[in-house]
């Protein structure tokens, strides 16, 4: 998978190409729009990351451009204006995603995954999901902990299942908020620590080997260790 | 007296002064004009009448050698019927003159008057008034001129003249005097103007002096509020008004200002003092902690300057809503299941009661912080094992949410405030935002917000949203959830219809 970022930050575009790398995808950098442009018709991308305050363009214009030139692969936007507005702007004007600054890096990679994903072939829809000795079927809306059937409420179900689709991969608060309840906002207590305490209680309660842990500072994740 | 000259009571007062002086001068002009036209018409009446009766007399009396005497003690008769009008020298102003004059026989004409009659014949040969109408005629010697009125009687001609002396002394006195009230009257209108309109000027003088004395230091001094209500009482009151504005604004930017830097410098230094202390752990050390702690750190900073940036931005009135039909008992239900194990971990009962679908006219995701932010309010400040009590109500053109609790209530002192920035409880953790956030917002959708202390106690949260029309098609009874756990909130999506289509 070949990423094209464009951001003329030079701090942001080291830490983002060393993140980017360590998931596995090739990156090619751009400093400013013309490079960008020039570069986008150079090499074919899967998806574009494009900062909205470029030197010498704006972000959306470079993303009009690059449509224009029949160039369809996905595109995040990277912006410090975060009012609904500006979302909705570039969002219609040919973003595929809108993350504003600062942002966590797991919440990033997350959205290219979903970027690239949303691009290719949609996979079949599994019935049920695996981690480990943990097993939810999602038909029954069941979650089974080896032989033990766990007595779930249906949004601890829907907590777990997002874990579960995201396993090994680390999601934040934010992203748990919009995924499993579909809200943007920003609460200022540990509401959803206490969710997942609550769903931990239940899920590795007596296991010998936890699946839910806490990182520090990013959020959380299931796997198995 | 140049700097006399720039002040407007100075140029008010001199405006006024002329329009009056030219005001009374042309009303006295048309004053004169009429008097002296009167005085003229009743001598020259009074001249014509006399002038017929001597032509009688004339006729009526033989021509012997006693005509002449007759008709001279009838003119001298005629002529003491005017008033004496004596000057200060005793010369008679009302001088009135008889001739009869004979065209045909050689002798001398007969003359009743003062003086030499040779001038006034001259002067009368030089006129040759004609008959009945009266007319002016300048006799040398005399400063003013005769009325003159002739009369033709068999073949000889009868002048009586008056003289105008007494008239023009009259007029002229009249002048004299005008002149004198004129001059004094505008004088002295001029002086009140002044003074009044400079009493009057001195008073915006003075708001201009204390207006430039208050500098932003001294934003506490007033203007002296006068009990009438003028145009400058008026102007003063504003200017106070202005000015308890502007305090109050500097006020709020000055403790806004102080609590940003306290609010950013407390987790900075927190932050700092952490990656400091990871720097110098050992290899092997668990800095990941203190990084996870930075980073935490960090992250609520970031939540700190979004709820700012968020907030001046809907106090500014600069919030796009993109109001839809909402749901309001759904977004309770929603935001509830998320705070629903804080709240249990709290040991708080929470109470719902939704009366059915209740749609209002708003911003969804602004709507989900609003509700967010209420409960946020609720978790931060209630002690362990409280109840909230959420209660929802569809109204005519309005929903209302009421949040009820039975805590301790608002602090006293900021009671009235809670809705401004930065305001907050004494042993509150927060920031003082999220009310103030929500106020906005609501404002911005053109609803209330009310809070108050609950009759036995705790704090009650009054949220008003109008409807804008919109209201349910077909109004299901909901099941009142007493636990949100087990309500579903899928598949409930209602049908709604703006009422009034135009």
């Amino acid at each position: 998978m070949r990423l094209l970022l464009v951001e003329d930050d030079v701090a942001i575009q080291d830490f983002l190409k060393r993140a980017l790398v360590e998931a596995g995808y090739q990156v090619d950098i751009a400093s400013n729009a013309k490079t960008g442009e020039m570069k986008a018709l150079e090499e074919i991308h899967d998806a574009f990351i494009i900062d909205l305050g470029l030197p010498d363009m704006d972000g959306l214009d470079l993303i009009a451009r690059c449509r224009a030139q029949a160039i369809s692969a996905p595109v995040l936007i990277l912006s410090a204006r975060r009012s609904v507005d500006e979302r909705v702007k570039g969002l219609e004007r040919g973003g595929d995603d809108y993350l504003t600054k600062p942002f966590a890096l797991a919440e990033l990679l997350a959205r290219v995954r979903n970027l690239l994903r949303r691009s290719s072939v949609p996979q079949n829809e599994s019935i049920r999901l695996h981690a480990a000795d943990l097993q939810l079927d999602l038909v029954r809306h069941e979650a089974r902990r080896g032989d033990q059937l766990l007595q779930l409420t249906p949004q601890e179900f829907a907590l777990l299942e997002y874990l579960c689709r995201n396993a090994g991969r680390v999601v934040t608060r934010t992203m748990i908020l919009d995924h499993v309840w579909r809200m943007r906002i920003d609460p200022a207590t540990n509401v959803v620590d206490v969710h997942i305490y609550r769903l931990r209680s239940k899920v590795d309660h007596n296991a010998a080997k936890p699946l839910i842990h806490t990182i520090r500072g990013v959020g959380y994740v299931l796997r198995h260790v | 007296m140049s700097k006399l000259r720039t002040t407007a009571a100075w140029r008010i007062s001199i405006l006024s002064a002329l329009a009056y002086a030219l005001g009374t001068a042309i009303t006295f002009s048309i004053v004169y004009f009429f008097v002296a036209q009167g005085i003229r018409e009743r001598s020259d009446a009074w001249l014509s009448g006399e002038a017929a009766v001597l032509a009688r007399v004339s006729a009526d009396t033989p021509r012997d050698r006693l005509y002449n005497r007759a008709v001279r003690e009838v003119a001298e008769l005629a002529a003491r019927e005017l008033p004496e009008e004596r000057t200060a020298t005793g010369q008679n102003l009302n001088a009135v003159f008889f001739l009869e004059k004979d065209p045909n026989d050689r002798q001398s004409p007969l003359w009743v008057g003062p003086s030499a009659d040779d001038v006034f014949l001259e002067a009368i040969g030089r006129a040759n008034p004609i008959s009945g109408i009266p007319q002016s005629i300048r006799v040398e010697g005399w400063p003013t001129s005769f009325r003159v009125v002739a009369q033709q009687e068999g073949g000889r001609t009868i002048y009586l003249g008056l003289s105008g002396r007494g008239a023009a002394h009259t007029l002229q006195s009249l002048a004299l005097r005008f002149l004198v009230v004129w001059g004094a009257t505008v004088l002295l209108g001029f002086l009140i103007s002044y003074t009044s309109a400079q009493r009057t000027l001195r008073r915006v003088e003075q708001i201009t002096e204390t207006v430039a004395r208050i500098g932003s230091e001294e934003l506490s001094e007033r203007l002296p509020e006068p009990s009438n209500s003028d145009e400058i009482s008026r102007l003063a009151k504003t200017f106070n008004h202005m000015l308890d504005r502007i305090q109050s604004s500097v006020n709020q930017l000055r403790s806004v200002t102080d609590t940003v830097a306290h609010d950013l410098k407390t987790p900075v230094t927190s932050i700092r003092g952490t990656l400091e202390s990871a720097l110098f752990k050992e290899p092997g050390d668990t800095w990941r902690d203190s990084v996870g702690e930075a980073i935490e750190g960090l992250d609520n900073l970031t939540h700190l300057l979004n709820t700012m940036l968020d907030l001046a931005e809907a106090q500014a009135g600069a919030l796009s809503l993109d109001r839809r039909a909402v749901d309001l008992s759904d977004v309770v239900k929603q935001v509830v299941e998320i705070y629903q194990p804080s709240m249990a971990e709290r040991q708080h009962e929470l109470v719902i009661d939704l009366a059915g679908h209740v749609v209002v006219a708003a911003d969804l995701p602004l709507l989900n912080r609003v509700v967010s932010n209420l409960l946020e309010n609720e978790l931060a400040h209630l002690p362990v094992g409280r109840q909230i009590h959420i209660r929802l109500r569809s109204q005519q053109n309005s929903a209302e949410l009421v949040i009820e609790d039975n805590g301790p209530g608002f602090p006293p002192d900021i009671i009235t405030r809670v809705f401004e920035r930065f305001v907050k409880g004494k042993y509150s953790a927060g920031h003082g935002l999220g009310l103030a956030f929500v106020d906005a917002v609501v404002q911005a959708h053109g609803g209330t917000i009310r809070i108050s202390d609950h009759p036995k106690g705790g704090a009650v949260i009054t949220l008003r949203l109008p409807n804008h029309g919109f209201q349910v098609l077909h109004d299901a009874p909901e099941p009142i959830a007493s636990n949100p756990n087990e309500v579903p909130t899928e598949g409930n999506h209602s049908q709604y219809a703006k009422a009034n289509l135009e």
